[in-house]
């Protein structure tokens, strides 16, 4: 067992040191270039009025209760009647969108530019670690851990036999790449630190379908059972005064 | 919605600042937030900032908010030299801004220049067909021109578009009601009903219109909506009280010769009455002498 594994302070000035740095001004270089090329968005009006119009159907649907029967029944036809309702969705339309959306060019290219600045840097910084810095020790953390974080410090090492306490400089790529975030939103502002984990989650919300929610909501709008709430209210109403009165 | 807290924390700052206390920024951001019309103040204090050099740097990239929105200020106060100072500053710095060309549009509408600004209107929703502030725009001006139908038909055109949101539809209302349009004011009353169920004021004003309307089955209707916001209120409202009284006089007026089996509990209106009888003791005595004789009127 290697107890001591004495590190080489060449090893600090020109792997640990160098290998955050960089680290940290790539972070930095990738919000201004992702800054650079992010195109003002401009909605298109349909989506909006979709949006606009589910929570309309929304609001009715809760509140449905508080307006007169009429009232409620003619608004529901105009929201799910067959012919030409806010919420109906022809047949043909629906299967469409998906493929509308791809092959809309300024989606895709929207899409691209995020994913470039995302993936570009980040496999360049990988192969410039792996190349360089591969299959050695860089760091030792003060304290004694369970063998368990080996596969989290000691990437890029096959040796058992090394204490797990020691970094290998792979690992220590992974711990900044993922790790910088605090440090971002003090350099970059609060709102601008996005790290990875958030865009990839960003990634699955794309190919979101608003036409299914529509539908959805037509759904639930057919089955609300209109009951209108005021009629009790008169009983209420009188129990207020008597309150009042007395 | 101003809430109350807020509403006291900016009079206490605005009364700070009056009496020379500091806080002028401070004062500006929270109407800024609140989004309250006190252009006269603001005017003022905002101006003492951006007159003074060092005060303005020490703002650092706030100081352009600052500056439309004194110039803002500066157009309801009708100062327009000092709304033109500002713009012009601004238009300097971003050359190029659509916040800005919406700045100057409003100028030239503050001057009266009505074409002019609608011309600078719809090149700016050109670029963005879904400005809202530009839209609202629109409709403020035909309404300002007097234009009241004009106003309607905007206003229809961005609900359109922009279909939940409820102060637009408020002031579709009001707007039908001011043409007696009462109809379509119901609907838009409804609309905001649902939106908001809670908000008595609401509900009062749908039995207002509904009462207005008249016939059996609308009456019966708004003393419903009366009893809802009496409810809502906790018997607070004397309006509502006193539409409980005269729903139930017309509808009693109405169906005289009728059978009587739609007569649902009379006993609401003589609770209101008493309410109200009680409610004028106690805030204007004066008056009671009045309440009395008109309720005994109604009561058929």
């Amino acid at each position: 067992m290697a107890e001591d594994l004495v590190l080489d302070t060449a090893i600090r000035d020109w792997v640990l040191i160098p290998l955050s740095v960089v680290m940290v001004l790539i972070g930095v270089l990738r919000y201004f270039v992702s800054k650079l090329m992010r195109s003002s968005q401009t909605p298109d009006v349909k989506i909006v009025k979709e949006g606009q119009v589910i929570v309309r159907a929304r609001n009715l649907r809760a509140g449905a209760n508080f307006i007169p029967p009429k009232s409620f029944r003619s608004r529901r036809v105009y929201f799910s009647n067959e012919e030409n309702g806010l919420l109906h969705v022809p047949k043909g339309q629906a299967q469409n969108a998906q493929a509308a959306m791809f092959s809309d060019p300024n989606m895709a290219m929207d899409m691209m530019k995020k994913n470039l600045s995302m993936i570009i840097p980040q496999t360049l910084t990988f192969a410039w670690v792996n190349f360089f810095f591969s299959g050695f020790v860089a760091a030792k953390i003060p304290f004694p851990l369970t063998q368990r974080f080996r596969s989290m410090l000691q990437n890029g090492i096959d040796l058992s036999s090394v204490d797990v306490s020691y970094v290998s400089s792979r690992s220590w790529y992974f711990l900044n790449l993922f790790g910088l975030r605090g440090l971002f939103s003090l350099i970059l502002g609060e709102e601008n630190a996005m790290d990875d984990t958030q865009r990839m989650m960003q990634m699955g919300g794309f190919g979101f379908d608003p036409t299914k929610s529509l539908s959805a909501e037509k759904d639930s709008l057919d089955i609300v059972q209109h009951e209108w709430a005021l009629p009790k209210f008169e009983h209420r109403a009188e129990a207020v005064l008597r309150k009042l009165v007395s | 919605m101003v809430s109350n807290t807020e509403e006291i924390q900016l009079n206490r700052l605005e009364n700070q600042v009056d009496n020379g206390g500091g806080g002028a920024w401070d004062y500006l951001c929270l109407v800024r937030k609140l989004k309250v019309r006190r252009s006269e103040k603001v005017l003022k204090h905002g101006l003492s900032i951006l007159n003074d050099p060092k005060k303005r740097s020490s703002l650092g990239p706030d100081e352009w908010t600052l500056y439309e929105q004194v110039a803002i200020a500066a157009m309801d106060c009708q100062c327009l030299d000092v709304a033109k100072d500002c713009i012009k500053v601004l238009q300097k710095r971003f050359p190029e801004s659509k916040r800005v060309g919406r700045l100057e549009a409003l100028l030239l509408e503050a001057k009266g220049f009505w074409e002019e600004a609608e011309k600078v209107y719809s090149s700016l929703l050109e670029d963005n067909p879904l400005d809202q502030v530009i839209h609202k725009r629109r409709v403020a001006m035909a309404k300002a021109q007097g234009n009241i139908s004009g106003a309607i038909e905007w206003l229809n055109k961005y609900l359109e578009i922009f279909m939940a949101d409820h102060d637009a539809w408020r002031e579709l209302a009001e707007t039908y009601v001011s043409l007696q349009m009462y109809k379509q004011a119901a609907f838009c009353y409804e609309e905001l009903i649902l939106s908001q169920p809670t908000v008595p004021l609401y509900h009062l004003a749908y039995a207002d219109v509904l009462y207005t309307l008249g016939g059996l089955e609308n009456l019966q209707t708004a003393k419903k909506y009366y009893a809802s916001t009496i409810d809502l209120t906790g018997g607070k409202n004397t309006r509502a009280l006193l539409g409980i009284c005269l729903c139930s006089s017309a509808i009693a007026q109405l169906s005289k010769g009728r059978n009587k089996e739609d007569k649902e509990n009379p006993e609401l209106q003589s609770l209101a009455a008493t309410a109200l009888e009680k409610e004028y003791k106690q805030r204007a005595p004066t008056k009671l002498g009045l309440l009395i004789s008109t309720l005994k009127s109604l009561k058929v």
